[in-house]
């Protein structure tokens, strides 16, 4: 079998979509108040280093997972357990977005659907994709950022052209707002939505020219952090400070307002398209992401082997870890706050400087 | 001296005629054993002729075999009298000549006619007969010469049936492979156009040609394909269509991987885009190899009508195939999930539309689908004047009749019907069978989750799509991988000037990003 390979344009549209996809929808950094546009621009440097360290590490190790060069780095004994944490890592966030997606169609439409009808759809197009395979993904990636750039450019002008947005509720910005944005950037924004660009490290030793790694990928974060940071705007721009901290869904309940000329109307569709892509798209990150890294760890030759059994332990971690949709915040705070840096950060950048000093040092044997 | 002998039935010869199916032997010397085996192999068809000659004071024995029917009696008549001139010239001064003599004679005579061979054995003799060739076999001589004289009633070239072009070349290829490749040498020009012939099938034995540009169509794809058309092992193959279903890389998929075409200009302008194109002798319709995802929505006269037309005519057909897929699906997830994303004024209406309707709106449409898909298989094998009976009842009794007797609602008909003729936009008629069957399944998705179901079906669809190739080329290029450069002729039709690249396909399959390699000078996409 020859070896699946991801194109430049291929790896800058999986890492858009995987970075708008659920971040878009929830209210971020929620510490900031009205200027979270702004502290999602201030986590935006802080995320294209952690990329760069990832990939730093790719190259330095080519061809290689983050599960693979954890072993080499720390060696066998301390490596192989550090790398298998991160399979429920990367398993329960993965689970996670699958979990917000459905509750918002709960919300949205499907109140007399069973949760598990909705998240096991969705798991099964995640299943049959990477079935076919990482490139089919990376190509299906790319078509499906220019459907999501048109349905975003509707909904903004749609927004736009209702008259709905008022900038007095994004200015003016005081100096404790920009200490809150800072602070709410960092770590919070800065894991969420950058920091899971941890999933990339197992991606990565498929890209097609190296070379290019460091340029694709931070335009990529960076496209992708102005658009978060410009979407995040207008939202707090329509429905201002203490809407926004309550809805669930801020987008959601932004685009529901919209009603030009009494015939625009009810764009609620899109929105709800855009989530199920989104989503779709950073759920297949994750399920690949752990998927490789339990076949690496664990010798498997054949990967796809390994999509069913790691599809079904998301599906079910996904409703059997939370009752509820504000026992499911509360859990993501608390994970958010706690583990994801370790993981998304600390592992990573502890990884590269273990590995400079030893290469340094001429400590590899 | 000429005693035609058309062949009668003779019951001696068959009784060893099937033990003789397989063996392959060389022809007899002895004429009159020759002519027995092959009367025998042939089962004792009348269409066989033999017509013996005794020469030169009969001292040779000459007899000439062809089959009637397939070859022309006109070249057929030059041929003997050519080869057998030598007696009129020769016939005093030769008094007896030996079969050698005989058979130098007739085969340097028999180079005016061209295409001459010799034939050894009686398998060779007999594919030569059935290809439309006389041959001449010479009594104490073990070998025939044998000249092409094929011939026979064809189809004249006439307008397009299914390919109409309201600008542009009215011709349209026949059911003979050598009128076919003559109609596309006549567009192109040029040496570099090669074509290679092999025969297929173990009983039919059909003439196959493939075609392309040497130099523009990539090398390692013509290699791909020859081989597979080599490994191919049917006993028979009728029209182009066994071709394509054997050849197809990706056999569970409902989208065709090869496009086919009757227009010899489409087969042009997809050759000059490096593409290969496979005549299959008697069938018009020539398959073109390797195909996208895109190409099966362009037409010829995309690049002769203007460019602007052009481009909104291309994306026109774009909303089409996106009407004729998702629309009853829509309409079905609208009124069973979302009725909120209906506006309200029409949502009463609809409501008190479908008020006395007794189905849910599923059942409805798939109702009304099925009776539209019945009205046009019907339509399509009708003779014409009955034809329009068909869609008289069908469209005016069925519709109207069947709202009125509140079985459907008015906007179900409205939605069916524009699915229905949006389907027709598609230029392409096998893409459009497959969009309609994904019709019916997208269906049953939207009433089962609605616009979620739909949603993650597109995202599987396109995955699927993208998971496809045709002989190695990405089935979804250039959005799938995205090469900006063919963008210019893909959902718009750019002016001729801005198209200086040739588009670009990518053959090689080892990469899919998009590699300089196929640029090359001039470009131009026809389908």
């Amino acid at each position: 079998m020859r070896k699946e390979v991801v194109g430049p344009s291929q790896l800058l549209a999986m890492i858009i979509l995987f970075e708008l996809g659920t971040a878009v929808l929830v209210p971020i950094g929620l510490e900031s108040g009205h200027a979270v546009w702004l502290s999602v621009l201030f986590a935006l440097p802080g995320g294209v280093l952690l990329y760069l360290v990832f990939a730093h590490l790719y190259l330095q190790f080519p061809g290689q997972i983050i599960s693979g060069y954890t072993r080499t780095i720390l060696g066998p004994w301390l490596g192989w357990p550090v790398s298998l944490l991160f399979l429920p890592v990367l398993l329960y966030n993965g689970s996670r977005n699958l979990r917000e997606a459905g509750d918002l169609l709960i919300t949205a439409s499907y109140d007399k659907t069973p949760i598990l009808i909705i998240n096991s759809i969705m798991i099964i197009a995640v299943m049959y994709i990477l079935n076919k395979g990482i490139e089919v993904f990376a190509r299906t990636a790319e078509i499906f950022l220019w459907i999501v750039i048109i349905m975003g450019c509707i909904c903004i002008l749609a927004v736009i052209a209702a008259g709905l947005v008022e900038y007095k509720n994004l200015f003016p910005l005081h100096m404790s707002d920009y200490v809150e944005a800072l602070d709410s950037a960092y770590p919070s924004i800065w894991i969420f939505p950058f920091g899971e660009l941890v999933c990339f490290t197992t991606i990565l030793p498929q890209f097609s020219r190296s070379r290019k790694v460091k340029k694709t990928g931070m335009v990529a974060v960076i496209i992708s952090g102005c658009l978060l940071s410009f979407t995040h705007a207008i939202e707090m721009a329509v429905l201002g400070e203490n809407l926004y901290s309550r809805t669930t869904f801020p987008m959601f309940t932004t685009i529901t307002l919209v009603n030009v000329a009494n015939f625009v109307q009810r764009l609620d569709a899109l929105v709800m398209l855009t989530l199920i892509i989104g989503v779709f798209f950073k759920l297949t990150v994750y399920c690949y992401a752990a998927v490789a890294v339990a076949s690496d760890l664990f010798k498997v030759t054949d990967t796809r082997r390994l999509v069913i059994p790691a599809g079904v332990v998301m599906l079910f971690s996904s409703f059997v870890s939370a009752q509820n949709y504000s026992e499911h915040m509360n859990d993501g705070k608390a994970f958010l706050e706690t583990i994801l840096p370790v993981f998304c950060a600390v592992i990573p950048i502890l990884l590269l400087l273990i590995h400079l000093v030893r290469r340094r040092f001429g400590l590899y044997r | 001296m000429d005693n035609r002998t058309q062949q009668s039935a003779d019951a001696a010869q068959t009784a060893g005629s099937t033990s003789q199916q397989a063996n392959n032997s060389p022809i007899s010397t002895q004429l009159e054993e020759t002519i027995r085996a092959i009367q025998a192999r042939l089962g004792n068809s009348p269409d066989l002729v033999v017509r013996t000659y005794d020469l030169i004071n009969r001292s040779a024995r000459v007899a000439a075999v062809y089959m009637t029917g397939i070859t022309d009696r006109g070249m057929v008549e030059d041929f003997i009298s050519h080869v057998m001139s030598f007696q009129a010239l020769n016939d005093g001064a030769m008094l007896a000549v030996t079969p050698e003599e005989v058979h130098s004679y007739i085969k340097e005579n028999a180079l005016s006619i061209g295409k001459e061979k010799l034939v050894k054995d009686i398998n060779g003799l007999l594919e030569a007969l059935l290809s439309g060739d006389t041959v001449i076999l010479i009594n104490g001589l073990g070998e025939g010469v044998s000249g092409s004289t094929c011939g026979g009633e064809v189809r004249p070239v006439t307008e397009a049936g299914t390919q109409v072009a309201i600008r542009g070349s009215k011709e349209s290829f026949t059911e003979t492979i050598s009128t076919n490749i003559a109609l596309v040498r006549k567009i192109i020009k040029n040496p570099d156009l090669w074509t290679e012939t092999m025969k297929l099938g173990d009983i039919t034995h059909t003439d196959i040609t493939i075609m392309y540009i040497h130099g523009v169509a990539d090398e390692e794809t013509i290699k791909v394909f020859k081989k597979k058309l080599q490994e191919i092992k049917v006993d028979s193959i009728l029209e182009s269509g066994y071709i394509e279903q054997i050849v197809e890389d990706n056999k569970y998929s409902p989208f065709p991987t090869l496009y086919n075409t009757e227009r010899p200009d489409s087969v042009a302008g997809n050759l000059l885009d490096g593409r290969i194109a496979i005549f299959v002798d008697g069938t018009p319709f020539v398959l073109i190899a390797p195909t996208t995802f895109f190409m099966f929505f362009h037409t010829v006269e995309d690049y002769y009508q203007r460019y602007d037309i052009s481009s909104l005519i291309r994306m026109l057909r774009f909303v089409c195939l996106i009407i004729s897929m998702y629309g009853p699906a829509i309409f079905v997830a609208a009124l069973n999930f979302h009725q909120e994303m209906i506006p309200t004024p029409l949502l009463i209406n609809l409501a008190s539309q479908r008020e006395g309707v007794p189905f849910p709106a599923f059942v409805e449409a798939v109702m009304m689908e099925i009776t539209f898909e019945i009205i046009r298989e019907a339509g399509v094998r009708m003779p014409s004047p009955i034809g329009q009976t068909v869609s008289i009842i069908g469209g005016l009794v069925l519709g109207t009749a069947a709202v009125q007797a509140g079985i459907v609602s008015p906007a179900m008909v409205i939605v069916v019907s524009l699915t229905g003729i949006s389907s027709f936009a598609t230029p392409a008629f096998n893409m459009a069978l497959s969009i309609r069957m994904l019709r019916f399944v997208i269906m049953g998705i939207a009433a089962f989750m609605g616009l979620y179901g739909i949603a993650i079906f597109t995202i599987m669809l396109i995955a699927h799509l993208c998971s496809l190739r045709s002989l190695g080329v990405p089935y979804m290029i250039p959005m799938g991988p995205f090469v900006p450069e063919n963008l210019k002729d893909t959902f718009i039709r750019s002016p001729i000037s801005f198209m200086k690249l040739r588009k670009r396909l990518q053959t090689n399959t080892g990469s899919t990003s998009a590699s300089p390699k196929g640029a090359s000078k001039r470009k131009s996409d026809e389908r």
